[in-house]
């Protein structure tokens, strides 16, 4: 299982589209920095291809304001868990 | 694990997804590639989105002379490094199809993106 | 376990810095052993030895000399990236006839090799891009 970093938003980028073309059956996502915009009800949808593997840095929805309005599908990680996450997956592909 | 795919295993994957002369990005994505060959590690290249336009033919130098990453490709050889791969998907939004390219890069279909993955031991993107 | 960090992002322009610092000190804080941090591309910035920050907003320079301090984090500079960008050390700047340097340690210059070696050598290598 890899874990797979987008940082950009799925609004104006399509980096989210090379990380989901690379990732297997049980790879999962987490979105950091501007990336967590995808973690928005408006634009999950943009991954819906990966039920349950998707995740989303609490400190990066925080500081945005966005904590309060991600969707229920996701699952947030403050930074230790971005660690716990990397200490799981056999490697880390960054999408940038 | 299967084998049976015709994925070759390798040490080191480097996904290129940059056009060259716009950034630094191609050059140095592929600096860490001839370097790692270097070494002596079985290395592979991934050419993804924008980075399938590396491989077209013609290409000149650049903005003040800037000599951009042909010349460079034209090495990769010298440095043992011969798996090249492109995405299928990659080519068809730029209209251009694999024989066209320079070093005769292999096509990656989709759905066989995450098994080249997984066959490296380290994936690095650029 | 052991883990490497790939900065490729310019400090301050960039979140990549700030994220891979905040990440560096939770990868410490968990017990691992974090080897080094690797400044590629416009990451080389974080070595800039003149940064000035405004005094309300974290220095990020610092933040890295300190782990290098507090944890013997190898702080490693692509020298070919960094020369280009007008970063050198002591050493550099005399072999170039500059005078002035504008990185020095505990970052040190280095090559591409040092990367190609962490991403060998290390369990876990974290990226992080503009």
């Amino acid at each position: 299982m890899n874990l797979h970093i987008v940082n950009r938003s799925p609004a104006s980028y399509r980096v989210h589209e090379q990380a989901l073309a690379a990732m297997g059956p049980e790879d999962r996502l987490l979105l950091i920095e501007d990336g967590v915009q995808g973690a928005l009800p408006a634009l999950v949808r943009h991954f819906e291809a990966i039920p349950g593997r998707l995740f989303a840095q609490r400190e990066d929805l925080e500081s945005r304001g966005l904590l309060g309005r991600c969707d229920g599908e996701v699952q947030v990680v403050d930074v230790e868990g971005f660690v716990q996450l990397t200490e799981q997956a056999e490697q880390t592909l960054s999408w940038y | 694990m299967h084998h049976d795919h015709d994925t070759p295993a390798g040490d080191l994957l480097v996904i290129l997804r940059h056009a060259p002369h716009g950034s630094g990005w191609l050059r140095e994505g592929l600096d860490v590639a001839l370097v790692a060959a270097a070494f002596g590690g079985d290395v592979s290249l991934l050419f993804m989105g924008e980075g399938v336009t590396a491989l077209v033919e013609d290409q000149a130098a650049g903005a003040l002379d800037q000599k951009g990453t042909a010349p460079t490709l034209r090495m990769l050889e010298m440095y043992d490094i011969d798996t090249l791969w492109v995405e299928a998907e990659a080519l068809a939004r730029f209209g251009l199809s694999a024989d066209e390219l320079m070093l005769a890069p292999r096509v990656l279909q989709a759905e066989d993106s995450a098994e080249l993955i997984r066959r490296h031991a380290r994936v690095l993107t650029f | 376990m052991r883990y490497a960090i790939l900065l490729m992002g310019a400090p301050y322009s960039d979140q990549a810095s700030h994220s891979a610092l905040r990440f560096a000190r939770s990868v410490l804080a968990r017990g691992h052993c974090l080897e080094a941090v690797f400044f590629y591309h416009d990451g080389v910035y974080n070595a800039a030895r003149l940064a000035a920050p405004p005094q309300d907003e974290p220095h990020l320079t610092d933040g890295w000399v300190a782990l290098c301090e507090q944890h013997d984090v190898a702080l490693q500079v692509c020298i070919a990236a960094a020369l280009r960008r007008g970063l050198m050390d002591e050493r550099e700047a005399a072999r170039h006839g500059k005078n002035g340097h504008s990185v020095e340690a505990p970052f040190e210059l280095t090559g591409v090799g040092q990367l190609v070696d962490l991403s060998q050598r290390c369990d876990r290598l974290v990226t992080f891009g503009p």
